[in-house]
C-alpha cells in the first residue's frame, strides 16, 4: 500500500520527498491536491492523522455467509489475510492477533458487481460520429470523483464494468474498476483485467445514423456494417501477416504496413483478445449475432439487457454466452417491448448464464434488492439470486478468478449487511475491498474511509436506455 | 375437534378452486365471473387504521368490504366464495400517489404518448381524462402486484400542467376504470419549466428565469380571482348585458381557487419549495407538496406548513456531497415532524409509471427509518386522505371499497408474490401480457411440458 501511494503523491505535490516511504491515506492526497502544492510542506502533519493501513488479519465472525458459489453458511466466518480470502467456514484458523469484527445477527455477501454501467464517464459515453469505433478507451473519460462511484459505493458495489453507449454497432473499450472511492485514478482500476469492448445492436445505432441519412438506418444495415468491419479486419490481419512472414524469411527490405488503431482493436476481436458485450434486446438478434460470430470465428462473452433471452435460452446456452439483464424494466422502447420481470429466472432454468446489471446511476445502488425480485419473478433460490449480482457478472467480466464469491484466495472484496440483501430493508453497513475498508454506515459524514474532499456529479447522471437513449 | 381444521382446509380448497374455475378473462382484463360475495379467511391482515389481525377474516360484498374482524367473532355468509388466505398476508388494495398511466405505452414512441401538453406554461384546461388509454397494456402488470388505485398525473415541465384523475386499475372501459376526474391540479414551480427561453440565452420568450415562472404564477391566479369575481357578479339576476366569455383557462382553476380541490404542487430544492408555498399561501391555495427531495435544510419549516407531502422519489440520487442516504432518509424525517406523507412509483428514470414497485419504495423508506405502519399508510390511507377518499380506500375498514389483496408475505418485501387482488369486491384475474408471454414460453423452461 505504502509504496503504490508514492507515485501519485509525487504528482499531486511535486515537492514531496517522493523516496521516502510514508503512510498517506489518498484523504490527504486529495486535500493536498485541492489546496495547491503551497502547502505540500504541511505533509507531516497531515500524516499523523492519516488512517492506519488494513489490518493483515482480519476476522468477520458469526455472520450468516452468503458465498454466492458453495451456498450459504449459517454463524459463519471469513478470514481475510492481507486483502485475500484466507478461510471461510463455520470456524475459522486465524492467528490471535487478528482484528475481528463480530457480525452476528447480519449478513455477509461478495461484493456486488455491475457489468454494465455508465458511471464516472462524464458525458463521454458515445463517440457517435461513426458507427465502429473500436478503438476509443473508456479509460481516457474515467472520472475518479463522479458522486455516483461514492452512492454506488454505500450500495455495497465493489467492482463495476464502465461500458461505451450504445450508439454504435462496435464501441469502445471498456474499463473495469474496483470502486476504491477516495483513491487516486490508478489505483481504481481492475489490477490485469480482461480487456471488454462494447457492441450494440437494434434500434439505438439505426436510429443515430439512420436520423442522418447514414448506414445503417435498418438491423439489415447494423448487421452488414459488422460484417464489412470484421471484413476490414480481416484484410489488416492478412497484410500484417504477410509483412511477418517476410520478416520471418529474413526479407530485411520488407515495409511494415501503417498501423491503424480501428483495424487493430477489430482485429483484436477475432483474436479473441477482446471480450465481446453485445447490447441487445430481441430473439432473432440474439440468434443473428451468434451466427456473425460463429462466422468469424470469436466469442460473445455476454448480451446486455437480454430482455427476450427468455424466448431462446435454450439456443443460446450451449454457445456460453452469457446475460447481463434488467430485473424488471420493460415498455420503455419498441425492442424492450416483449420484457417481463421473469426473463432472468426463466433463461437461467434454461442453462443461460444470468447477470442483473444496473445500467443506472440510481438501480446500481439497489443491485441487491433487483436481485431480490427474482426469489419474487420466477422462484429463484436466495443462492442463485446473489450470485446474479457477484459471481455471474464477474465472470462477464473475466475476473471470476478473483472476485464475485467468498472462495480462498479470491479478493476480500466483502460486505456486511445489517439484514438478508436480498430484502427490500437492507442496507450496506460495511464495505471492503481487497480487505480494506471502504465504507461504513455508521461513520459520521459520507461514511467513507478514504475520501473526505468534494465529489461532483458527472454529466451523465440517468439510465442507458430510457426512453430510446442512446448510452 | 382436531380434524375440524383439516377439513375446513378442504373445504376451503374447494372453494377457492371453483372460484378460480368461475374467473374467466373479459373484455380489457376483466373477470367474468359474478362478483358476490367474498370471504378471506385465516390471513394476516394489516388493516392501516386498526392495527394487525393475525387470523382475520375479510368480507366482501355488492364491491364493499362488509366486515372485518378475527377469526372466532366472525361468520362466512352463506354462500360466500371463500379464499383461503392462512399463512398470507391481507391488506388494503395500493394507492400510488402520482402516476402516469394510461398517458403513456411505449416510452419513447411519441405516438402514443400524452404525457404533457407542452404549449404553454400554464395549463389547467387540459384533463388527463381526456387522454386517458384504458386500455393500456400496462395497468394489468401494476395492478397484479397488489396496486388497485393511482392518481393520474400530467408529467411534469409546466407551471400548471393539467388536471390529475383517480382511477381504480381495474374496468371494462374508461368510465369504469375513472374514479374522480379532476380530482387536483397538477403544478411545479422548477427551474425545468423555463423552457420558453431557456437557461441563459434561448429564444428570448418570457419566462426565462425563476422570477418570470413565479410572476407568471401569481398573474395567472390574479386573472382566475377577477374572472371569478366577474363571472360570480355576471350571474347574478340583476347583471345586465351579455354574459361574459367563458375562458376554459381560468374556469378550471376556480375550484382550487375556491380551496375545494387540493393542488399538487412540486419542488425539490428549499428554495423552490419557499417559493412555491408563498404563491401558494398568498392565494389560499390547498396544498399537497410533492418531491421536496433536496429540501433537507428547512424540515422543519415544511412541517409548520401543515400541508401533506408526496415525497421524493425517494430513489432519486443526493446532490453531490451530500450522505448516500440524505433522500432515502426524508420520509422518515418528515414523518417524525408529523408530517403526512405520501410515496409514489415514480423515480428519475423516465416519465413511465411502473407502480408494481411503489411498496418496494415504502419498504426502503423502512430500512432508512420510516416506521413500518407508516410507510404501509404512505401507500394506502393517506394518499387516500390526502386527494379526499379517505372514506372510501386506503384501509380494512367496512364500508369501504373492496380493494383488497393478498400476498404471501410482507407486502414491502421484493421477495413477496401477490396471490390474488380483488378490486371493487371482484377477483381480477391475475393475467397481464407479460403473463401471457411467460406462459408460452415456460415451455422451454420446463421441456417435460411440452
Amino acid at each position: 500500500m505504502r509504496d503504490t501511494l508514492l507515485e501519485p503523491l509525487s504528482r499531486y505535490c511535486p515537492s514531496a520527498p517522493g523516496g521516502v516511504a510514508l503512510p498517506v491515506s489518498s484523504t490527504n492526497l486529495r486535500h493536498r491536491a485541492r489546496l495547491g502544492t503551497g502547502l505540500c510542506l504541511l505533509l507531516p502533519c497531515c500524516i499523523v492523522s492519516a488512517q492506519t493501513a488494513p489490518p493483515t488479519d482480519l476476522v468477520i465472525k458469526n455472520a450468516t455467509v452468503m458465498t454466492a458459489s458453495h451456498g450459504t453458511i449459517e454463524h459463519g466466518s471469513v478470514w481475510v489475510h492481507a486483502g485475500k480470502i484466507a478461510e471461510v467456514g463455520a470456524t475459522v484458523g486465524a492467528p490471535a492477533d487478528a482484528v475481528v469484527i463480530d457480525a452476528t445477527g447480519k449478513y455477509l455477501t461478495p461484493g456486488i458487481i455491475d457489468p454494465h454501467s455508465h458511471m464516472a464517464l462524464g458525458d463521454d459515453i458515445n463517440e457517435a460520429t461513426s458507427p465502429v469505433t473500436p478503438s476509443m478507451m473508456m479509460i481516457d473519460a474515467f472520472d475518479n470523483k463522479d458522486a455516483a462511484l461514492y452512492d454506488a459505493l454505500a450500495a455495497g458495489v465493489t467492482s463495476l464494468l464502465l461500458l461505451h453507449g450504445s450508439a454504435n454497432l462496435i464501441g469502445g473499450q471498456a474499463v473495469v474498476i474496483k470502486n476504491k472511492f477516495g483513491l487516486p485514478r490508478e489505483q481504481m482500476l481492475f489490477p490485469n483485467a480482461p480487456r471488454s469492448i462494447k457492441f450494440a445492436s437494434g434500434e439505438n445505432p439505426k436510429r443515430v445514423y439512420g436520423s442522418r441519412d447514414m448506414l445503417p438506418s435498418t438491423r439489415m444495415g447494423n448487421f452488414e456494417v459488422m460484417r464489412q468491419s470484421f471484413e476490414d479486419a480481416r484484410a489488416y490481419m492478412a497484410t500484417w501477416s504477410a509483412y511477418d512472414a517476410k520478416v520471418s524469411k529474413g526479407d530485411k527490405d520488407a515495409s511494415a504496413p501503417k498501423r491503424d488503431l480501428k483495424l487493430e482493436a477489430l482485429s483484436d476481436i477475432l483474436k479473441g483478445k477482446l471480450l465481446v458485450q453485445i447490447h441487445c434486446y430481441r430473439a432473432d438478434e440474439f440468434l443473428t449475432e451468434e451466427a456473425i460470430a460463429k462466422e468469424y470465428g470469436f466469442k460473445i462473452r455476454a448480451f446486455h439487457h437480454a430482455l427476450e433471452m427468455y424466448k431462446v435460452g435454450d439456443k443460446i446456452a450451449p454457445t456460453g454466452t452469457a446475460i447481463a439483464t434488467f430485473a424488471d424494466w420493460w415498455g420503455f422502447k419498441d425492442e424492450a417491448w416483449d420484457a417481463i420481470p421473469w426473463n432472468a429466472v426463466m433463461s437461467m432454468r434454461e442453462g443461460v448464464r444470468v447477470a442483473l446489471k444496473s445500467d443506472s446511476n440510481d438501480y446500481v445502488r439497489r443491485l441487491n434488492q433487483e436481485a431480490g425480485k427474482m426469489v419474487h419473478y420466477g422462484g429463484a433460490t436466495e443462492d442463485e439470486a446473489i450470485t446474479m449480482i457477484t459471481l455471474n457478472p464477474a465472470w462477464i467480466m473475466g475476473v471470476d478468478d478473483r472476485v464475485g464469491s467468498i472462495d480462498k484466495g479470491k479478493d476480500a472484496d466483502l460486505v456486511i449487511w445489517n439484514v438478508d440483501p436480498l430484502s427490500t430493508y437492507a442496507r450496506a453497513e460495511k464495505v471492503y475491498i481487497d480487505g480494506d475498508l471502504y465504507f461504513d454506515s455508521s461513520l459520521p459524514g459520507f461514511g467513507t474511509t478514504k475520501f473526505s474532499g468534494v465529489m461532483h456529479t458527472a454529466g451523465f447522471s440517468g439510465a442507458d436506455d430510457e426512453d430510446g437513449g442512446v448510452q | 375437534m382436531r380434524r375440524l381444521p383439516v377439513l375446513l382446509a378442504c373445504l376451503l380448497l374447494s372453494a377457492a378452486v371453483t372460484h378460480a374455475q368461475s374467473n374467466a378473462v373479459g373484455p380489457n382484463g376483466t373477470s367474468l365471473g359474478a362478483p358476490g360475495t367474498v370471504a378471506i379467511v385465516g390471513g394476516k391482515l394489516l388493516t392501516v387504521t386498526h392495527g394487525t389481525i393475525e387470523n382475520g377474516v375479510v368480507v366482501m360484498s355488492g364491491g364493499k368490504i362488509v366486515a372485518v374482524g378475527p377469526a372466532g367473532t366472525m361468520k362466512v355468509p352463506k354462500g360466500a366464495t371463500v379464499f383461503d388466505a392462512k399463512g398470507m398476508t391481507v391488506y388494503p388494495g395500493l394507492f400510488d400517489a402520482e402516476t402516469t398511466l394510461g398517458l403513456s405505452e411505449v416510452a419513447s414512441d411519441q405516438n402514443n404518448n400524452d404525457l404533457l401538453e407542452r404549449s404553454d406554461e400554464i395549463e389547467p384546461n387540459m384533463h388527463v381524462t381526456d387522454a386517458f388509454h384504458a386500455e393500456t397494456v400496462r395497468i394489468p402488470v401494476q395492478r397484479i402486484n397488489g396496486v388497485t388505485n393511482a392518481i393520474v398525473a400530467p408529467a411534469e415541465g409546466d407551471s400548471i400542467s393539467g388536471q390529475d384523475a383517480l382511477i381504480q386499475l381495474y374496468g371494462k372501459d374508461r368510465d369504469a376504470m375513472i374514479v374522480t376526474p379532476d380530482i387536483a391540479l397538477a403544478m411545479s414551480f422548477d427551474g425545468a419549466v423555463r423552457r420558453r427561453g431557456g437557461p441563459g440565452a434561448g429564444s428570448g420568450k418570457f419566462p426565462s428565469t425563476r422570477m418570470g415562472v413565479a410572476s407568471q404564477l401569481r398573474q395567472t391566479f390574479l386573472d382566475a380571482q377577477n374572472y371569478m369575481t366577474e363571472q360570480a357578479a355576471a350571474a347574478k339576476p340583476d347583471h345586465k348585458g351579455p354574459a361574459p366569455k367563458r375562458d376554459l383557462k381560468m374556469e378550471a382553476l376556480i375550484p382550487y381557487l375556491k380551496g375545494e380541490k387540493p393542488v399538487v404542487f412540486g419542488a425539490y430544492e428549499s428554495y423552490e419549495v419557499e417559493v412555491a408555498m408563498g404563491i401558494a399561501q398568498e392565494f389560499h391555495l390547498k396544498v399537497i407538496l410533492n418531491h421536496v427531495t433536496h429540501a433537507q435544510d428547512v424540515l422543519d419549516k415544511i412541517a409548520s406548513y401543515k400541508v401533506p407531502v408526496i415525497v421524493g422519489s425517494i430513489y432519486d440520487a443526493p446532490e453531490a456531497n451530500e450522505r448516500y442516504d440524505a433522500v432515502f432518509s426524508l420520509p422518515a424525517e418528515l414523518q417524525k415532524r408529523g408530517v403526512k406523507i405520501a410515496l409514489t412509483s415514480m423515480n428519475n428514470n423516465g416519465p413511465v409509471s411502473d407502480s408494481r414497485n411503489l411498496p418496494y419504495a415504502a419498504g426502503y423508506a423502512v430500512a432508512y427509518g420510516l416506521p413500518y405502519d407508516e410507510a404501509l399508510k404512505a401507500i394506502t390511507l393517506n394518499p387516500a386522505e390526502m386527494f379526499g377518499v379517505g372514506d372510501k380506500l386506503g384501509s380494512l375498514d367496512v364500508g369501504k371499497t373492496g380493494n383488497v389483496v393478498v400476498a404471501n408475505g410482507d407486502p414491502l418485501d421484493v421477495r413477496t408474490s401477490v396471490q390474488q387482488v380483488w378490486i371493487g369486491g371482484v377477483a381480477i384475474p391475475m393475467v397481464s401480457r407479460q403473463t401471457m408471454l411467460r406462459d408460452e414460453y415456460e415451455p422451454l423452461t420446463h421441456p417435460a411440458k411440452q
